[in-house]
Formats: C-alpha cells, structure tokens, sequence
C-alpha cells in the first residue's frame, strides 16, 4: 500500500508532526482479539448493565416506555427509511417525503394545529425553537416559563436564550393546586412579553386547568400562548388548538420510539397556519403537490428558502437535519393506532396513575399526589414523614428490584422529599400492587 | 430603465416624491430572482442607514423570497422608514409584474439626501453598470 500511494515508509506520512509531540512507543492497548473474542468481551461488559427494561421501573420524567407494535419496528428498521439522508431531491425520495407529510398531517390532527414541521432534535430544543420564533414575530424580548418545569427542558431554553439576548421569567404556582398563579402572569405580560409557555400535563404530571384564561391574557397583551405536551395524552385531552395555542412544542418519543440511554427523543413542533406565523416557524416543511401535467401527486420540500443551507446567517430555520427516522416511527406508531388506539392507551395510562396515587396515599408517611389536581399518567410522591430522604427510599426499593422515581428536592426544594413517578399501559394493576406492598415494608419497616 | 430614478449596486430603485423617497428593486433584480413568492416588510418608524460597504442590519429594509432564493433588500438612502407596501403580502408577485410601480417596497424620508444620492447612479450608469455584469 506505501508503494502504491508513493511513499517510502510508514513515518513519512507523519513527517508534518513535529518530532517532540510524536508518541515513541506503542499505544498501552490490549492484544488484539479477534471477532469472537471481541463479541465475548463486549457481550460480557454489557451484562453489568441493568436495562430497567427488565426490571419494573416508574420512571418517567420526559421519556416514557410505552408498547411499541412489532410492525411499527419492522417498517422503520426498513433501510430505505434507516439509512435514507434529507430529501433535498424529490424525484428519489418520495417514499420518506410521504413518509414525513403523514407524520406532520397526523400531528396537526393530534394538536389541532394545521402546520406541523417534520421534527426537530427534541421537545427541549422544540422549547427553545419556540421562544426565539415568539421572539422574531412580536420583536419582543421576554418569555415566561412555569417555575416547575423539566430542569433540562429548563436549561436548554436558557442556552437558546443566550444568543439573541432574550429574558427567560419564570411564573409561580400555587401551593394547594400547582395551578400557575393567573396575576403573576398578568402582571409579567404588562413587561413587553413575547411568548407565555405552560406545560399540560405539567412536568409534575397534573393537568393546568386554566389555559383559556392564560390564552385570552396572553392573546390580549399582544403575546404568543406556547404549549408544550406529552402526545399520547392527547388520546383523552383536549388538544392545544382548541384552547389558543398559537405554537405547540412536545416529546413525540412515546410515539413508536424506544427510551434507551435517553433518546432517541424527537421534537414536535406545531404552529398556527397564519404566514406571519409559518414564515418565522423553524424546521423544514414537506409539502404535498401535484406533477407539472396535474396528474400525479407528489410531495417535496416547501419553503426551503428560509433555511440555513439557502440563506445563511439570515436564516430562521437552523435545523437542516431533523430526526426523521423517529418522526418515520411516530407516523407508523399513530397510523398503527389510529384515534381509538390512541385514546386507550391515553386512559390505560391515566387509569393505573389514578390507580397508583390511590394505593400509595393510602400508605401512612406517603402522599400522594402533593397537588390538588387532575393528573394524567405521572404523580409526585412524598416521603416526608417518614423521616426517609427519598434517595433512600429509592435505593431500599432498586434493592427489591423496582425502579423509583425522579428525586425532585434538588431542583425543587420547596417539594421536600419528592418524586415523580410514571405510569404507562405496560404496569398492570399488579405491577402497581407490588409497588405499593413494598413500599408498605419499607416505610414500616423502618418504624 | 426608467429615467429620472436613482439606482444602487445591489439592484434598488429610489424615486423621489416630495420630501419622501418611494424605493423597489429593479426589473433586472426580479428577473434574476425569478418568481417572487413572498416579501418581508420592514416595520414603519425604522431607521435605516444608506448601504456601505461592510453591510449592517441597519441597512436591511427587509427581504424578496423567490422559489429559489431569498435576497435582502437594502436600503438606497439613510432615514426613517413613513410607509411599507402592504399589498406585496397578499400580492408578492407584483415584484415582478411591475417592479417600478405597484411593486414599490416602502417609502423612506431620507436624513441626508443630498450627500447621499452621489452614491447613486442615474438611468444610465446603472444601464451601464448592467452592462458590465453580463
């Protein structure tokens, strides 16, 4: 090969690295194995691995396990969607191009929006797409956020919020209720504010139950109403649309899509279908149309013009590569589903929350939930009086092989010794009654 | 080519009115853009800045978007922006219809007209500078 390429020796191709940098001796790695040998080795270190796949887990928190149907897996496994790159060229690319019209056409249904985006990276970077988009069409600079919100939602906003200089304000909630404190809002609207943003469900799981107030203020002052959503709920909730929702953001992961490691996740992104609206929404469109004879349908890329690889540094679209395999799983998981699918898994999940929330209150030391409110599929949990640091509780429960929730305290100390904890249709009631009569050994257990 | 309008480098048109100078791009602006799909208005009471060499956003009266491409429409003139065309929302196409006319963009009334129209040229220095890009 050296001959081939024209060169005496292996060391004159490194003739551009100074000498005193090179390394003179052979890297400290292990003797080289062979396939086999390499399979056995890796195949060992992943059995340290406890996936919580295998164990009965309550996690949630922004990724949530749902069933996901074996065909759904099968048809986006399918190379031509696996290994397929942006369709910049229609003619070779209608199968993804429909593929993602479908996905946006099911979302605008789920959302009751009628413009949807073909994905972004996740719902936190969909948060922060969404603020600087409130920000270019009100040319104002503030942008107000429920105090109790993801932390990492949180801080991805804050980082988007960073470049155009743009206040993030966060809004109170009430003690009882969780419900968002309606004069805050008002009186932080007053201040030039370019976009409101609520959470429904709230990351806490309970449902915000006055979003056409804070619409009709919100929509009054001139600002834009944001909501960011879990969609598997929208198979029992009422969707955003249908409540003033100008731009609706949220985790399509539950979609079809696995939690592994913490992702693949994938961004909706949703907005009104008013110009001064879509021409300022991030994210690329696809569009369906009709052959230049009339007669066949065809979909492509619409309004490419504003994205980055067009227009540069103006542009107002900076994601030119999106997640489209999980959005190609989304549409195969809605599809697969279809309204009444959707609307069963909805009230299974929100059925063994309920379910939980009740079985566990009634547990002595624990509370749950801590709002007063209707909740969907997750709950906080409290551990106060049992005089038990929830870390602690988790790791008597990991013990017994059950995966507990979300320590809050260190985000929200003003919670105390909460968790968050999830629900979906894989618990089934007696996954949750282990749940609790565990929980009853370990909290008497330690009276 | 128009006479007695003044011409930028990049393709606008100034023609004054008055104390105001009503501005567009030129016929040769939108055939080179090919079919205008959409045009971003600057909001009126902006301050714009005649447009130099190393361009600023203070210089930007806002955009032409074409199926193709989307391309900034600068401003010929420093001042304040009085009057944005409104129809071009509902009606981009105009741009390339009637550029001079019904496809005007906004009208400024310029800060320092005098000094500045000497960085403009007339009918026939731009038809001359045409020349050259071809």
């Amino acid at each position: 090969m050296l001959r081939e390429i024209g060169v005496a020796s292996i060391d004159d191709l490194f003739v551009d690295i100074p000498e005193k940098i090179r390394l003179k001796r052979p890297l400290k790695l292990p003797q080289a194995m062979s396939e086999l040998e390499v399979k056995r080795h890796m195949k060992a270190m992943l059995a340290k691995n406890k996936p919580f796949t295998q164990m009965l887990s309550f996690l949630g928190g922004g990724a949530w396990s749902h069933y996901i149907p074996s065909h759904v897996r099968a048809l986006t496994q399918r190379s031509e969607f696996v290994t397929s790159y942006t369709p910049y060229q229609p003619e070779v690319s209608q199968g993804m191009l429909q593929t993602l019209f479908e996905y946006q056409s099911m979302v605008a249904e789920l959302v009751e929006l009628d413009v949807v985006n073909a994905s972004m990276y996740d719902w936190a970077s969909a948060l922060g797409e969404a603020a600087l988009m409130c920000a270019r069409i009100t040319h104002r600079k503030r942008f107000l956020i429920p105090k109790l919100i993801s932390p990492g939602r949180r801080a991805t906003l804050q980082t988007y919020a960073v470049g155009p200089g743009l206040e993030v304000a966060e809004i109170g909630y009430d003690r009882k209720t969780g419900q968002l404190d309606l004069s805050q809002i008002r009186a932080q609207l007053k201040k030039d504010t370019a976009g409101v943003y609520v959470e429904n469900p709230s990351y806490l799981g309970f449902l915000e139950t006055q979003v056409e107030e804070i619409a009709n203020a919100v929509h009054k002052a001139g600002a834009l109403f944001v909501v960011g959503v879990n969609p598997i709920s929208l198979g029992l909730l009422k969707a955003p649309g249908d409540y003033g929702a100008d731009i609706v953001v949220g985790e399509g992961q539950p979609l079809g899509n696995p939690v592994s490691f913490g992702g693949p996740c994938l961004g909706i992104f949703a907005c009104r279908s008013e110009m001064k609206l879509v021409r300022q929404m991030p994210g690329r469109l696809i569009g369906m149309t009709t052959t230049l004879d009339g007669g066949k349908r065809g979909y492509c890329m619409a309004l490419a013009t504003r994205e980055q690889y067009i227009r540069r540094e103006q542009a107002t679209s900076n994601i030119c590569t999106n997640n489209s395999l999980c959005a190609v799983a989304a549409a195969f998981y809605l599809a697969s589903l279809g309204p009444q699918g959707l609307r069963k898994v909805a009230e299974r999940c929100a059925a063994n929350a309920s379910y939980a929330m009740k079985k566990l209150n009634a547990i002595h030391g624990l509370e749950t939930p801590i709002f007063d409110a209707p909740h969907f599929n997750e709950f906080s949990l409290n551990c106060d009086d049992t005089h038990m640091s929830i870390e602690k509780l988790n790791s008597k429960l990991l013990k017994r092989g059950i995966q507990g929730g979300i320590p809050l305290r260190g985000e929200f100390p003003e919670l105390g010794e909460t968790g968050l904890l999830c629900t979906t249709e894989l618990h089934s009631r007696e996954c949750i009654d282990h749940l609790a009569k565990t929980l009853k050994e370990i909290v008497g257990g330690k009276r | 080519m128009p006479e007695g309008l003044y011409y930028t480098r990049e393709h606008e048109w100034v023609k004054l009115e008055g104390n105001l100078a009503r501005v567009g791009v030129t016929d040769y602006a939108q055939d080179k853009l090919g079919d205008v799909v959409y045009v971003e208005l600057s909001e009126v009471g902006k301050q714009v800045k005649q447009l130099a060499e190393s361009k600023a956003k203070e210089m930007e009266l806002g955009a032409v978007e074409s199926i193709k491409a989307v391309s900034t429409v600068h401003s010929p003139l420093s001042g304040a922006v009085k009057e944005t065309n409104a129809t071009l929302q509902e009606r981009p196409e105009l741009i390339n219809t009637s550029p001079y006319n019904e496809g005007w963009i906004c009208l400024i009334e310029p800060r320092a007209l005098e000094a500045e129209l000497k960085n403009l040229m007339d009918a026939k220095a731009y038809a001359e500078y045409l020349k050259g890009l071809e």
